[in-house]
C-alpha cells in the first residue's frame, strides 16, 4: 500500500466515524442555522483531527501537507454529505490570498486559525451589478480618507455574504487611469458599519449569494493587500487558485455512479434502461469527458507537487462538465418521466438531479461565464486576436457609456 | 492514477516528432490515397530503424521493454504527421497476443520479427459493425481455418493474423500464417491503410486461447491497440487545432484576421478542450495497463480520441473555408485519417457498450 492509500483509508475511516454526527442524514430537516451550526462543529472536529488546511503551512495551522493529500481526502469527503460548502468559499480563495498577500502576520495567523476552525467565514467581493465578466469594470471606490480609505458602491453575487465575518473586496481607486491599472485590493470587515448585506433568492430557491452596500465604509490602510492601483494582479491570483479549487468533475452535480443506478432502477419500454443504447451512448460519454477531467486534475496536482506551474488545461473544468452536467440532469428527468416531478428545493445539487438541473445555469455563469472561458482560451492559450475592446487603454472615467 | 511524463518520456516524444516532421510530408501521402496496396515506405523505415516497432515489447523477445505510455508518445507523433503505414498498431496488436497468449515456441518464432519490423502482424477480429463478434465469420476445426474476414486494416501486407474464430460450440483466439491466404484489395477512402478482405480456405491455423477466456483475451488486445489508436487519434486532433489556430490568424476577412470572430475562436477554443480531454484520458489509460480498471480507462481514451479527431477534421476544413476541401491543401488527409482510424479497432459503438458494461458492472 502506497502511502497515499495508507492516508486515504485513514481519511476514510476517520469520515465513516463523523457521518452518522454530521452527514446527510444528520443534516436531515434542520434548518439553515441549525445546519451552518452544525458545519461549524464539523470543521472544528476535521481541524481537531489533522484534516483542515491539509496542504497550507504548519504555521498558519495547516498540515503541511501535499495537494495529493488534500484532493485523496476531498474525494473521500464528498461522500458523505457533510456541511462543508460554508467554508468552500471562505478556505478556497479569501483566506489563501489573505496568506500569500496579508501584510500583518500576527492578523493573519489568528484569523486563518479561525477560519480553519469554522468560527470565521470569509467571503470574495468582486463582481459588481454593471458586470461580472468583466471584473475591471468594476465600479465601487475607495478614496483617500485620513490615513485610510472610505468605500462606497455595490457588489453582488457574493457568495455566503450574510454568514461572513470578513472579506477580500477589489475597488476603484483611481478613475483617472485605464481600468485594469485603477484598482487595489484590501480586506473588510463585514461587521463594519455601513456594511449592508442582502440576500437574493436565486431561480431554483435558494438565497446562498447577497448584494452587498458599502456607505462610506471606513477603513485603515493595514487593510490593503496591493500596492494602490496593483489590485488586478492580486484579482487573477485569486481567480487562478479557484481554477484549481473548483475542479469537481461532476460539474457540482451528482456522481455519474448515481445516473448508473437509476438507468438500472427505471425500466423503460420493458427493460431495464441501462439496456437502452440512448441511455448508454450518454452514460459513456459523460464518463470519458469526466475522467478526462479528473486525469487533467490530478496531473495538475502533480505538477504542483513537483513545484512546476500546472498548464492551461485546468480551466477547462467548469467550461465543460456542468454544461454536461445541464444536459445530464434533463435527461435524468425525462428518465425518470412522470415520477420526476418531485421537487424539493433544499436538496443538493450533488444528490439531486432536479435540484442539480435547476441550479445548473448557475453554475456555466458564476467563476466565469462560459463564453468567458472561452474566450480566455482563445486568447491567453491559442494566442488568437482579442475581441474589439472599445474601453482598451482609454481612462476609466472617460469610457463610452 | 495518472502520470507526469519523465524526461526519458519526453525525449522519446521530441526526438519522433522531429523526425517524422522531416521525413513525412503531404507530398508523399496525397498520391497514395490514389493508388490501392501501396504504404510509405519511409515512415516504415523510419519506425524500424528508430526502434518504435520494438519499444513495447518484451526484451527477452527481441523488444525494449518500454510500455503503452512510450509508444504512445510515437503514436501521438506518428498522428500529427499522418502515418504512412498502420503496421505501427497492427503489429503491436499482434505481437502482444502472442507475447500474452502464445506458447514460447510461437513466441520464439514470430516476436523477434514483428519487433524488428520485418515481420508485419495484423488483428482480424471484426464482422461489420460488431469489432468482437459472437458469431465470427471464420470457423476453426482442428488446426484449420474456413470463411472470410472483411475489411482487415494492413491486410494486404501482413505476414500473421490473429483472429477470432468459430470453435468447437465455443469461440477461439487462434494465429493464422497470411502464406498463400487469398486477400482482395479493398479500394477504401484511406489506402495506405492497405485493407483487406481475408479469405481462408483450410488454411492452417494455431490455437492461442479457447472458450469465454478468448473473448476476454481479444477485448484485452483490442483495448491495448485503442490506447495506441487514441494517442495517434490525439495527435491529429491537436495537429488539425493548430493549424486552423494558424489559419484564422492570418486569414483576413471583413478588415481583422478570421479568428478575431467570436464564432472561428471559440470553435477552436472547443477544440482544444476535446484535445486536452482526450490527451488527459490517453495519459490515463497507458498509464493503467495491467490494472483492474484498464479496459474503462482505454474505452474513455478511445471514445474522447475519436470526437476530438473527427470534431477537430470537420472544424478546422470549416474554418479555412474554400480553400479548406482542395486536394492540395491536404487537409482530407487527417479527415479521412479520422475516420479510419475511427473504425480501426472498433467504432464509437462497439466502446460506448464496452464502457457502459464495465461501469454498470457487467462483462464484455
Amino acid at each position: 500500500m502506497s502511502d497515499l492509500d495508507a492516508y486515504r483509508a485513514k481519511a476514510a475511516a476517520w469520515l465513516a466515524s463523523m457521518a452518522p454526527t454530521y452527514g446527510r442524514d444528520a443534516r436531515k430537516g434542520l434548518s439553515e442555522a441549525d445546519d451552518l451550526a452544525l458545519g461549524r462543529r464539523y470543521q472544528k472536529a476535521k481541524f481537531d483531527a489533522g484534516y483542515a488546511g491539509i496542504n497550507w503551512p504548519t504555521e498558519y495551522g495547516g498540515q503541511g501537507l501535499g495537494h495529493l493529500e488534500k484532493v485523496t481526502f476531498d474525494a473521500e469527503e464528498m461522500k458523505h454529505g457533510f456541511p462543508s460548502f460554508y467554508f468552500g468559499i471562505s478556505l478556497g480563495m479569501p483566506v489563501p490570498v489573505l496568506m500569500q498577500f496579508g501584510s500583518d502576520k500576527d492578523f493573519v495567523k489568528e484569523r486563518v486559525l479561525k477560519a480553519l476552525q469554522g468560527e470565521e467565514i470569509w467571503c470574495q467581493l468582486f463582481s459588481e451589478p454593471s458586470g461580472g465578466s468583466d471584473l475591471a469594470g468594476l465600479r465601487t471606490k475607495a478614496e483617500p480618507d485620513g490615513n485610510g480609505w472610505k468605500i462606497n458602491g455595490q457588489k453582488v453575487w457574493t457568495s455566503w455574504a450574510h454568514y461572513s465575518d470578513y472579506g477580500v473586496i477589489v475597488v476603484r481607486t483611481d478613475p483617472n487611469v485605464p481600468k485594469h491599472k485603477g484598482l487595489t485590493y484590501f480586506w473588510v470587515d463585514m461587521k463594519a458599519p455601513g456594511v449592508t448585506v442582502r440576500p437574493i433568492k436565486l431561480a431554483g430557491g435558494d438565497s446562498h449569494v447577497n448584494e452587498v452596500f458599502f456607505d462610506d465604509v471606513k477603513i485603515t490602510d493595514d487593510h490593503r493587500m496591493s500596492p494602490v492601483g496593483g489590485g488586478f494582479a492580486v484579482a487573477i491570483a485569486t481567480l487562478m487558485i479557484e481554477r484549481y479549487v473548483a475542479t469537481d468533475s461532476a460539474g457540482f452535480g451528482p456522481h455519474l455512479d448515481l445516473f448508473v443506478q437509476l438507468a438500472k432502477d427505471i425500466a423503460l419500454n420493458g427493460r431495464p434502461a441501462i439496456e437502452d443504447g440512448r441511455i448508454r451512448q450518454q452514460i459513456a460519454r459523460n464518463h470519458a469527458m469526466r475522467s478526462g477531467l479528473d486525469s487533467i486534475n490530478v496531473r495538475a496536482r502533480l505538477m504542483m507537487q513537483a513545484g512546476m506551474m500546472p498548464g492551461p488545461e485546468g480551466s477547462l473544468n467548469k467550461l465543460v462538465a456542468v454544461r454536461s452536467r445541464q444536459k445530464l440532469s434533463e435527461l435524468a428527468l425525462d428518465l425518470q418521466g412522470s415520477g420526476g416531478f418531485l421537487f424539493d428545493e433544499h436538496a443538493s445539487p450533488k444528490e439531486d438531479w432536479a435540484s442539480s438541473w435547476i441550479n445548473a445555469p448557475t453554475g456555466r455563469i458564476a467563476g466565469g461565464s462560459d463564453e468567458t472561458l472561452l474566450n480566455t482560451i482563445a486568447e491567453k492559450v491559442l494566442g488568437l486576436p482579442q475581441d474589439h475592446r472599445p474601453d482598451k487603454g482609454i481612462p476609466f472615467n472617460q469610457i463610452p457609456a | 492514477m495518472t502520470i507526469l511524463y519523465d524526461e526519458g518520456q519526453q525525449a522519446i516524444a521530441t526526438e519522433s516528432r522531429r523526425v517524422l516532421e522531416a521525413r513525412v510530408g503531404k507530398e508523399a501521402l496525397l498520391p497514395l490515397l490514389e493508388t490501392v496496396g501501396e504504404y510509405h515506405q519511409p515512415f516504415w523505415d523510419t519506425a524500424k530503424e528508430q526502434g518504435w516497432t520494438a519499444l513495447a515489447l518484451p526484451e527477452a523477445d527481441g523488444g525494449l521493454g518500454l510500455g503503452l505510455i512510450e509508444l504512445g508518445l510515437i503514436a501521438h507523433q506518428a498522428g500529427r504527421s499522418i502515418s504512412g503505414a498502420p503496421f505501427l498498431t497492427s503489429s503491436f496488436g499482434a505481437a502482444k497476443a502472442i507475447e500474452l497468449f502464445g506458447s514460447d515456441a510461437q513466441k520464439g518464432r514470430w516476436l523477434p520479427g514483428l519487433a524488428s519490423g520485418t515481420t508485419i502482424g495484423a488483428i482480424a477480429f471484426a464482422a461489420g459493425p460488431d469489432a468482437l463478434p459472437r458469431q465470427p465469420d471464420v470457423t476453426l476445426t482442428g488446426d484449420r481455418i474456413d470463411g472470410t474476414l472483411r475489411g482487415v486494416s494492413a491486410g494486404l501486407a501482413a505476414d500473421v493474423a490473429i483472429v477470432l474464430a468459430n470453435g468447437p460450440g465455443m469461440p477461439v483466439l487462434a494465429l493464422v500464417h497470411l502464406d498463400g491466404v487469398q486477400r482482395v484489395a479493398v479500394p477504401s477512402f484511406d489506402n495506405s491503410r492497405l485493407i483487406a478482405d481475408l479469405g481462408f480456405s483450410d488454411a492452417p491455423a494455431e490455437t492461442l486461447v479457447v472458450g469465454d477466456a478468448a473473448r476476454t483475451a481479444a477485448l484485452h488486445i483490442l483495448a491495448l491497440q485503442s490506447v495506441v489508436t487514441a494517442h495517434e487519434q490525439t495527435g491529429g486532433a491537436e495537429a488539425l487545432m493548430e493549424i486552423a489556430r494558424d489559419y484564422a490568424l492570418t486569414r483576413r476577412a471583413f478588415g481583422q484576421p478570421i479568428g478575431a470572430f467570436q464564432s472561428v475562436k471559440h470553435r477552436i477554443a472547443e477544440l482544444y478542450g476535446l484535445v486536452e480531454l482526450a490527451r488527459a484520458n490517453c495519459i490515463h489509460a497507458a498509464a493503467r495497463e495491467g490494472a483492474t480498471d484498464f479496459i474503462t480507462a482505454a474505452a474513455a481514451a478511445r471514445l474522447s480520441a475519436t470526437e476530438a479527431y473527427d470534431t477537430a477534421a470537420r472544424d478546422c476544413i470549416q474554418i479555412h473555408g474554400g480553400i479548406g476541401v482542395t486536394w492540395e491543401i491536404g487537409l482530407h488527409l487527417h479527415m479521412r485519417r479520422a475516420r479510419s482510424l475511427a473504425i480501426e479497432q472498433g467504432s464509437s459503438l462497439f466502446w460506448e457498450d464496452v464502457l457502459v458494461d464495465q461501469l454498470a458492472g457487467e462483462t464484455a
